[in-house]
């Protein structure tokens, strides 16, 4: 949920650009001698369509966090379930250090026990 | 009607800048685009010269597309404050992230102890066999304080049956001689020792 805001807003951001964006080509086909009636046409929609829903988008969001703000910081964590899962992790990781011991060793006995081949 | 949520007199006042600002924003990008489209008109009927009027209008066009491009940039900031309050003060994604978080790292962690339980049973069979083996070799040094895995499985196998003659459960620290060190069990208890270590003869 957090994240669909996040990138709500991002796309508000770049909705922003498009709208300087569009002014300034609009500025710049004005400034020619012949415009280009349907270019001008389609950024001016392109500019009010951008600039409408900036403002419609923005709105929206400040009257969300207007109905759930509190005021106080948030007191939760995942502390205590990342130090358990940490713990069962080196819990794993002892086993398999124990167990490659083990496995050693008992290569070495093998090792010892075969009969060494005469020159 | 929503009810009106009685917030702090920080956050209420932030939140109202926040829409204020947006409001100012967006009027001054249109007010300003609108002038300079109506600046860009040629009119014939000039109070100055035609260069004047034209150094003029181009003045006012840059100072007008400045004020566009500063509204842009005020507006991006609004936008990564409004970012900022969203992750700090909206409760119920961070719940929702928070639990979510915990959820997963409990099941990894269940996972892996899952892991290491059922390892641990496959190790104590393996275990038994290869004290089994070990024990009844000629290469053993056990004494009689530390009793092997497959011997204590054993004597619970023959207590459990009805026909076995042993009396006491002192475990791990009997003696193997047989039934003359067991007979000796109940008199340590009697006499009141209490403990559960057995003397040699």
């Amino acid at each position: 949920m957090a994240n669909e805001r996040l990138r709500a807003l991002e796309d508000v951001e770049k909705e922003i650009a498009m709208v300087l964006q569009c002014a300034g080509t609009i500025v710049l086909e004005l400034s020619k001698d012949k415009h280009n009636a349907s270019l001008l046409e389609r950024q001016l929609v392109q500019f009010q369509t951008s600039v409408n829903r900036v403002e419609s988008e923005l709105s929206s969001q400040i009257r969300y966090l207007t109905q759930v703000a509190t005021g106080q910081p948030h007191e939760g964590s995942t502390y205590s379930a990342r130090k358990d899962c940490q713990m069962a992790l080196n819990r794993a990781e002892y086993a398999k250090v124990k167990l490659g011991e083990l496995g050693r060793t008992c290569e070495l006995m093998l090792e010892q026990q075969q009969p060494q081949p005469q020159t | 009607m929503a009810t009106q949520r009685v917030l702090p007199q920080s956050k209420e006042t932030l939140l109202q800048n926040y829409n204020k600002r947006l409001k100012d924003d967006i009027r001054s990008i249109l007010d300003n685009f609108t002038e300079i489209i109506k600046t860009a008109k040629i009119e014939d009927e000039t109070q100055v010269s035609r260069a004047t009027q034209a150094e003029q209008d181009h003045y006012e066009m840059h100072v007008r597309a400045a004020n566009i491009v500063r509204a842009g940039e005020s507006l991006m900031k609004l936008v990564s404050d409004l970012k900022q309050f969203l992750i700090l003060n909206d409760f119920p994604s961070v719940n929702d992230a928070i639990s979510l978080q915990n959820q997963q790292l409990r099941s990894l962690q269940e996972e892996c102890d899952k892991k290491l339980t059922s390892l641990r049973d496959e190790i104590a069979i393996d275990l038994y066999e290869l004290e089994e083996e070990y024990y009844s070799s000629s290469y053993s040094q056990w004494d009689s304080t530390d009793l092997p895995l497959c011997e204590a499985y054993r004597r619970r196998d023959s207590w459990a049956s009805p026909g076995s003659s042993c009396s006491s459960t002192q475990g791990d620290r009997e003696d193997v001689e047989g039934p003359p060190s067991q007979e000796a069990n109940p008199q340590h208890h009697v006499n009141g020792h209490g403990t559960s270590s057995i003397e040699k003869p």
